[in-house]
């Protein structure tokens, strides 16, 4: 289960975050994703590294955390998007797909005249979109 | 295992779950320190996650859970250990990318810091369950804490625990029932200072993270830190690190964390009874984005956020009202653990200020705009000011201190709804402006727009420097100034999605507004005139008159600047080409001197008169003149080469003599003058009439070069000095000589004035040519001889009185001659004038200077105007230093100027014919004798 999502634009300033937990971990989950953007930092800066990942958006797991996993996506634009979840066992897959379909979202709500580049992302829209892709992640344990 | 007798016991449920864990922690420990001995650091570190995995959930009961998470902890505590004694082996064994479906380790999980700071948290974990259990314990009753067994030791076997009896001799091991166990084991870990603990594993981490370069792991790091130093009551340490991550949190917009860690400062600063720093925390906070609305607390969140409480708005609203009760003068009082009572007297007033830089821009943010670039002075401008507040509630400020950099223009703006504030003000300060508003409230997110006039007397900059808000009695908040055209966005609010506000109503004036405004100089109530009658002349003292006229102003420490500079220096019309001849010589126009009328008085009284004469720049004082006086000087320049010039002079005075050197008023002017060369002089060299030395350097020269002129030894040339006036203005010459250079030369060649000098000046309108003719007897054998200089002394015909000067020498060097011995000379013996019809001798000489024979042959060719007898074509020999004379007798035909018969004359040993000129072979033929009047002057010009 996804339990937070995130847009982090340039300078490391949080464009979009939303979290979706009954428990009060709202500040928790702020850290985790404050702190996954050193990994982001790290994996951009040292491509050596991250070798074949160089070309990719994809940034794979990021910081697992006791309960946590996160994983990172690095747009053409330097926008990063964070995705933290619960699931222990996730597939790498399932969060490429993720990670496309919520870029998808990310570029229409961006296009948006009214948008202002670099400012947060308000639209109401994009929440109820964001928490629908969302609420279809996972593997397929419904279907 | 030494004493037989003691039985392995099948423990109680608490007891039981500690034994499998302790048994779990020896097995993990031997099996991790096996693996990364043998360099097995990913296989080591999957390991330790599966055995995490394994007993996570084993947290057992409630009350005994602080067990478990001091066992977590200390899982991670020892796995960071043993990671860290074995980092040698570490890179080169470690897969080459991370997070990857290969390779699911990230980078931090391979480094101890992030083992200790997770060993921390679970420490944190324990102390947290420890004290929920001493509480629970606490409100049960007392009397199961008097049970505590006297001594507990561990048992042999491992993770087992008994008691120890002593009875007389013998020591029995009993085993212990849960409670007892539980008793015992919060008994124990209530010794331990948990805190330091967790501090010492953080800063661990908080350092490792930072030599990593990962900074927000390190500010996470050092903020659960901060907060265990909070809970510790170490309140400066606490805010150190606080103050340190937040400025990373503002510097990225993270507002919740910023929030967080403000809650946890803004406590501190209470607790120390800093009434500035809990101000300046709590306006931050208030002002801070956040909207989310009001949630219920739970004892979860107080425990998450701290005190800050839960980031929302109605807790900002809380937040700025329960500081702005401080600032009207209400108490706050301390908290029940702790802490001072914050008051603010007017005794101590506060003062918080706020930069460009300062995150409480947010709270106040001032910028002023003027509405023009520049003013007159003594003139009113307008100025806008703009305040604007991100607090939640409306701001009502009590007044509005402006300052400028200039004192005299500061105002002070009222609210007229506090009259109280006005009565107080008009006591401390009587000489500023006050102005009233109708009310100064600032609501949230609206610019507060004022107007006002300002007015500056003096010239230079007005700059509006800070505006200090009054709130209260006692409370300033002091903000610097900023131009609505180079303002930064405010910090935080600037990601956030609002609609544009502008500081100013005219959008135009928010792009373009500065708070800085030129105000002008005075204008200058005094002429400066130059006068200068015509172009100047190269070598002469070119004299320009300067006058300094008062109009208006009186001139006090006046000073006069004059400047030289080339027209052309700008860069136009200019090759480069041509530039370097001038700019690489030294000063070609010169500024001689400024003679001033009665500057010998002067210089005389006042010994700190300021007089300075460089080459082209030069400065000096003016004396004091009242309205209607007026003082002139003269400037003298000097042309040294033809150039154009402009000549600067500026004046700086002041018109009082009272009031400060900034207060001075400029005056410039500026005139181009010409320079040009008043007399061009050339020269020719001419042989004697009808005398021909055979020159054999003429003969060989070889086309394309230059020849030097030749002369020949012993022989006098005629040497032809041509002055002509090129300039505008006529001219008078004073004298024409040639200077011999060197006293050798002189004798060597011996220069003698002919003709050509009038008796007075000779005036030279423009145009006009003078020529003065010299003879030149060479007597010394020279390839190169000196001749000497030609020397024009010339004037300007001018009927000035006051203008007697002795004249401009103007010098020119003749080029050096070449001198030599002639073989052969030529000369042409023929009457000057002719009668028709009457015979004349016409005598050819040719002189041979030669010790040798020479050979020559010659032809006279027939002609209409004349006849002749004797031979057409001849030759001869000429004997060594003896002459050789042809005569032929001649009748004129034809009366005028006629040609004489075409005379040719070669020289065989040296391939030289001579073919006299033109003029040399013109003869006058009268038709009948004429009669002369005798006169010496007709003579002299036939003779020429």
């Amino acid at each position: 289960m996804i339990v937070c999502v995130a847009v982090v634009g340039h300078q490391n300033n949080p464009l979009y975050l939303q979290s979706f937990t009954e428990a009060d971990d709202a500040l928790k989950l702020h850290h985790i994703v404050h702190c996954s953007l050193d990994v982001v930092d790290e994996r951009v800066n040292n491509p050596k590294k991250s070798g074949p990942t160089l070309n990719e958006t994809f940034l794979g797991m990021l910081y697992p955390t006791e309960n946590y996993k996160v994983y990172g996506y690095l747009t053409n634009t330097k926008v990063k998007f964070l995705m933290v979840t619960t699931d222990l066992d996730v597939k790498d897959a399932d969060v490429r797909s993720f990670f496309r379909r919520f870029h998808a979202a990310y570029v229409d709500a961006v296009s948006n005249p009214f948008h202002v580049p670099g400012k947060k992302i308000t639209s109401k829209a994009f929440a109820e979109r964001v928490s629908g892709i969302v609420k279809s992640f996972g593997p397929v344990t419904t279907g | 295992m030494k004493k037989p007798t003691v039985l392995y016991v099948r423990l109680p449920p608490v007891q039981r779950l500690v034994e499998i864990k302790a048994v779990a922690e020896q097995l993990h420990f031997k099996t991790s320190t096996l693996l990364l001995h043998g360099g097995k650091v990913v296989e080591a570190i999957a390991w330790f996650n599966k055995h995490i995995a394994s007993y996570r959930q084993l947290v057992g009961s409630t009350k005994n859970s602080f067990l478990h998470w001091d066992w977590l902890s200390r899982q991670f505590l020892v796995f960071a250990e043993l990671l860290e004694t074995s980092t040698v082996a570490i890179p080169s064994t470690l897969p080459s990318h991370f997070g990857t479906s290969e390779n699911p380790l990230t980078e931090w999980e391979v480094q101890p810091a992030y083992y200790y700071q997770l060993a921390a948290s679970y420490l944190r974990e324990k102390r947290y369950c420890l004290d929920s259990s001493l509480s629970m314990t606490d409100s049960a009753s007392a009397n199961t804490l008097g049970k505590n067994p006297e001594s507990v030791l561990p048992s042999v076997f491992v993770g087992q625990s008994a008691r120890l009896l002593e009875q007389g001799d013998t020591i029995e091991v009993l085993p212990l029932s849960d409670a007892e166990y539980i008793n015992y084991a919060i008994t124990e870990a209530q010794r331990f200072q948990d805190s330091y603990e967790i501090i010492a594993l953080f800063k661990k981490a908080y350092e490792s993270f930072n030599s990593l370069k990962a900074p927000r792991l390190a500010s996470h790091c050092s903020t659960r830190m901060a907060k265990e130093y909070f809970i510790a009551e170490d309140f400066n340490n606490a805010k150190l690190h606080f103050d340190g991550v937040s400025s990373l949190y503002r510097q990225e917009g993270w507002v919740t964390l910023l929030w967080e860690s403000l809650g946890y400062l803004r406590e501190c600063s209470r607790r120390f009874g800093s009434v500035k720093d809990f101000i300046e925390y709590s306006l931050e906070m208030a002002s801070l984005p956040i909207f989310s609305a009001g949630e219920v607390e739970t004892p979860n969140s107080k425990r998450e956020y701290g005190p800050a409480g839960l980031p929302t708005l109605s807790r900002r609203e809380s937040v700025q009202n329960e500081v702005f009760g401080l600032l009207r003068g209400e108490n706050i009082l301390p908290l029940t653990d702790g802490g001072c009572s914050l008051i603010i007297t007017e005794e101590q007033p506060v003062r918080v200020d706020v930069d460009v830089i300062s995150p409480l821009r947010m709270a106040l943010l001032a910028c002023v705009a003027f509405h023009d670039q520049s003013v007159k002075p003594g003139s009113p401008t307008m100025m806008t000011l703009s305040l604007l507040s991100q607090l939640p509630c409306p701001v009502e400020v009590d007044r509005l201190e402006i300052e400028f950099n200039q004192p005299k223009c500061n105002f002070i703006i009222v609210n007229a709804v506090k009259d109280l504030s006005t009565a107080q003000l008009d006591m401390d300060s009587q000489d500023v402006r006050v102005e009233n508003a109708p009310s100064l409230i600032l609501p949230t997110n609206k610019w507060l727009r004022l107007t006002y006039e300002v007015k500056s007397g003096q010239s230079g900059k007005l700059e509006c420097l800070s505006i200090t808000a009054k709130i209260g009695k006692s409370f300033m908040i002091c903000c610097q100034a900023e131009s609505p055209a180079s303002m930064e966005e405010l910090p935080f609010w600037k990601f956030e999605d609002q609609v544009e506000t502008f500081p100013t109503k005219d959008p135009g004036l928010t792009y373009s507004g500065l708070k800085v405004i030129q105000v002008e100089e005075p204008e200058p109530q005094v002429d400066l005139i130059l006068g200068a009658s015509s172009p100047a002349l190269v070598g002469e003292t070119f004299v320009v008159p300067l006058t300094i006229k008062s109009n208006g102003h009186e001139v006090y420490s006046g000073e006069l600047k004059i400047n030289l500079v080339d027209a052309r220096g700008g860069g136009l019309l200019m090759s480069p080409r041509e530039a370097e001849p001038f700019s690489s010589g030294n000063h070609h126009v010169e500024l001689l001197s400024i003679s001033g009328t009665g500057v010998e008085d002067e210089s005389q009284t006042q010994f700190d008169n300021i007089r300075k004469i460089q080459q082209s720049f030069g400065v000096v004082s003016v004396p004091v003149l009242r309205v209607g006086d007026s003082w002139s000087c003269k400037l003298e320049i000097k042309w040294h080469r033809p150039k154009s010039v402009m000549l600067y002079a500026s004046l700086g005075y002041s018109p009082n003599s009272t009031e400060a050197a900034s207060q001075r008023v400029n005056i410039h002017r500026s005139l181009q003058i010409e320079g040009k060369i008043p007399i061009s002089i050339s020269h020719c060299f001419m042989m004697p009439f009808r005398r021909e030395p055979l020159l054999l350097s003429k003969v060989k020269s070889l086309p394309g070069i230059e020849q030097k002129v030749s002369l020949a030894l012993n022989e006098t040339s005629v040497l032809i000095v041509t002055a002509q006036n090129c300039s505008e203005v006529p001219l008078r010459v004073i004298s024409l000589s040639i200077r011999s250079d060197g006293d050798e030369d002189s004798r060597a060649c011996s220069v003698q004035h002919v003709g050509g000098i009038p008796a007075d000046n000779a005036p030279l309108v423009p145009g006009e040519e003078f020529k003065g003719i010299f003879s030149v007897t060479s007597k010394v054998d020279s390839p190169n001889l000196e001749v000497g200089s030609v020397c024009l002394v010339w004037k300007r015909d001018l009927k000035l009185g006051d203008f007697e000067d002795s004249g401009v020498v103007t010098e020119q060097k003749l080029p050096s001659v070449i001198v030599e011995q002639p073989p052969l000379i030529v000369s042409f013996d023929c009457p000057p004038h002719a009668i028709l019809g009457v015979p004349f001798l016409f005598h050819i000489r040719i002189h041979n200077q030669t010790n040798l024979l020479q050979e020559i042959k010659y032809s006279l060719g027939d002609c209409q105007s004349f006849v002749f007898s004797g031979p057409h074509d001849n030759a001869g020999f000429v004997l060594p230093k003896s002459e050789y004379i042809m005569s032929y007798k001649i009748v004129p035909l034809c009366s005028g100027l006629q040609q004489l018969p075409q005379v040719s004359i070669t020289s065989v040993r040296y391939s030289a014919a001579l073919n006299p000129s033109a003029a040399a072979a013109t003869i006058f033929v009268y038709p009948s004798e004429p009669e002369f009047i005798v006169g010496a002057k007709k003579q002299e010009t036939i003779l020429v």
